[in-house]
């Protein structure tokens, strides 16, 4: 009984780790940018495709250590152009919060039905990361599941460092501060907000590769990511990266304990009742600023 | 757009709707497709009322189409209700789930009533599939597939015989839109209207945003689960397919093809996307993918619907601003 609830703990670390790393990237881009992005889900199936891709039918040399160094790049250059192409057109009228929130919406079914048309209807899954497992007395932890988790703090606190110490970082945090105040000083708006949704795509793009390890890439699976990803961005506060921080491991660790007592299918419920929940008490979320 | 204009044009427009089974009442394949226009005109003209007039990124408009829907199954199923009432029953559970879904929402800024909108309709789906759903009688996964079809004064309306049927719907599509576009031009719509553009202000006037916000998730999602209701008793089973995302992507279609906000656009947006969507029907598995790319285009380019273009192009329009 103890063994198995470190199990479920151990479990919900780990997701709670992956989705993090997600909400993050997309906390980040609707504190910057304003947009609500819809297409998330889609973005994360895209790295898991990205990496099945590289490494069962072309054979990548390296196996995933040149995935991550190919899938950055271009994950960066599919998330500046999309952003350049659909979404900065849309900011030039009122009501284009609306209209990113539709258009992203169609982008998604798009992308969901591409990739069946593409890779066929039927679930894939990608090799293990590494071999093995580590064993503790009688706690059970697989290599594989060490290294998502590394992988994936390592990812945030590296991106953390970014946006606190580099130039561009100040000026993402400028713009999300005051876009009007950052333009008279000089900061490049459009370049910015371009850059953090394609950061932001680079972060969803890897938590794919990761859990996606650990699960399987379902085509149609993109709507629950997308929500899961909402959820904890709005339950930790939109904007805040902090609030997401803690609510991505609240909700992994939720998500593995009613997974275990009650069953998967209540998993869903539990996580929508819990956002409810929170939006009727704080209607900021947790850590979000007025 | 004034009353006068807005309900000229959707006088002619169901007044051509009315003499269509004349000419194509044999064909069932049409008729079909003009029963499915009226139900989704109205289905689109109530998100048209909350997203456009009213200014809420209200999301959940197919879950209270499926909610209706379901609610008036059960009812007549399971409870063994005649499908006339079981489908006013409906609209009145729909109307009060709209206000519960509604009351969270008062406080919450934009993107997040969408967020809290679309989680009722993700969450519908694992509800209605689960021992939760069959618990109160929605089948499962397998779905509801006996509702029986309305019966009035012992006049079966089925879907074997479609144009009774077919002027069944449209006299109640009749009856909501002139319910709606009356509440636009009303004293309500303006009230809307006003709390749209600033809500801060509107309250300083008088306004209530609460009863005015609940009155509109209340309206329009009442409207909505009518529609549904009637549906079912249409097609006569129901499953969770009906909550897939193409569903969903064929209504934004429809508005965004009449233009947000700009009311009577919308049942000819209706028009056009049933009609795409059954032209498109063909190509099987890649529908939805031509959808999901009209919607991003559409977006783009249209930005104001048909109505914005008739307006572009007509040049009194442009004199009368």
């Amino acid at each position: 009984m103890v063994f198995e609830i470190i199990d479920v703990i151990i479990s919900g670390l780990i997701n709670g780790s992956v989705y993090a790393l997600m909400a993050v990237g997309l906390t980040l881009v609707y504190g910057v940018t304003k947009a609500f992005n819809f297409a998330y889900g889609s973005f994360y199936n895209m790295g898991g495709y990205f990496a099945w891709m590289l490494l069962i039918p072309v054979g990548l040399i390296g196996g995933y250590f040149s995935v991550f160094f190919v899938a950055i790049p271009v994950f960066f250059v599919v998330g500046y152009l999309l952003e350049k192409i659909l979404i900065s057109p849309l900011r030039k009228h009122d009501d284009w919060e609306m209209k990113v929130m539709m258009l992203t919406l169609g982008l998604s079914l798009f992308m969901d039905f591409g990739y069946q048309a593409v890779f066929g209807p039927r679930i894939k899954s990608l090799p293990g990361m590494i071999e093995g497992t580590l064993e503790l007395g009688q706690v059970v932890l697989f290599h594989q599941d060490i290294v998502i988790f590394i992988l994936s703090v390592g990812g945030m606190i590296c991106f953390g460092w970014l946006l606190n110490n580099t130039r561009t970082g100040m000026a993402v945090q400028a713009v999300a501060q005051n876009p009007a105040g950052a333009k008279i000083v000089g900061i490049p708006k459009d370049f910015i907000f371009a850059a953090t949704f394609a950061i932001s795509t680079i972060m969803v793009g890897l938590g794919g590769i990761l859990l996606s390890q650990k699960t399987f890439i379902d085509p149609m699976g993109s709507t629950n990511i997308m929500i899961k990803a909402w959820v904890i961005t709005a339950f930790g506060g939109m904007g805040s990266i902090s609030g997401s921080l803690y609510a991505a491991f609240i909700l992994g660790m939720l998500e593995a304990f009613v997974g275990w007592h009650f069953g998967m299918i209540y998993v869903q419920i539990a996580t929508l009742t819990l956002l409810l929940v929170t939006l009727t008490i704080r209607p900021r979320g947790l850590m979000g600023r007025e | 757009m004034s009353l006068k204009r807005m309900v000229l044009i959707l006088c002619g427009f169901y007044c051509v709707m009315g003499i269509m089974p004349l000419f194509v009442g044999d064909t069932d394949y049409i008729m079909n497709i003009l029963v499915m226009i009226l139900i989704w005109a109205v289905v689109a003209s109530c998100w048209d009322v909350i997203m456009g007039f009213a200014g809420i990124f209200s999301f959940g408009q197919v879950a209270f189409y499926v909610m209706g829907a379901y609610a008036s199954a059960i009812l007549s199923v399971s409870l063994d209700i005649p499908p006339v009432f079981a489908i006013m029953m409906a609209g009145v559970i729909t109307g009060m789930l709209g206000v519960l879904v509604g009351l969270p929402c008062l406080k919450l800024a934009g993107p997040y009533i969408a967020l809290v909108t679309f989680a009722v309709h993700m969450t519908l789906i694992p509800f209605l599939k689960g021992p939760l759903g069959r618990a109160i009688g929605s089948g499962g996964s397998q779905g509801i597939l006996t509702i029986p079809p309305i019966n009035l004064l012992g006049f079966a309306f089925s879907s074997e015989q479609l144009v009774p049927f077919f002027y069944l719907t449209l006299f109640l599509t009749i009856i909501c839109t002139l319910i709606l576009a009356f509440i636009i031009k009303s004293y309500w719509g303006t009230a809307f209207l006003a709390l749209k553009d600033s809500e801060n202000f509107a309250t300083s006037l008088g306004i209530s945003a609460f009863r005015y916000k609940l009155m509109v998730f209340a309206i329009t999602s009442s409207i909505t689960g009518l529609f549904g209701a009637l549906y079912a008793h249409y097609v006569g089973m129901l499953s969770t397919k009906m909550l897939s995302m193409d569903v969903f992507t064929i209504l934004m279609i429809m508005i965004v093809i009449g233009g947000i906000g700009k009311y009577p656009g919308v049942v000819v947006g209706a028009v056009i996307t049933v009609t795409i969507n059954q032209l498109l029907a063909p190509v099987g598995m890649y529908r939805p993918l031509i959808m999901g790319a009209m919607v991003v285009v559409l977006v783009l380019f249209l930005r104001d619907g048909v109505i914005g273009l008739a307006q572009k192009f007509s040049p009194l329009q442009r004199k009368l601003g």
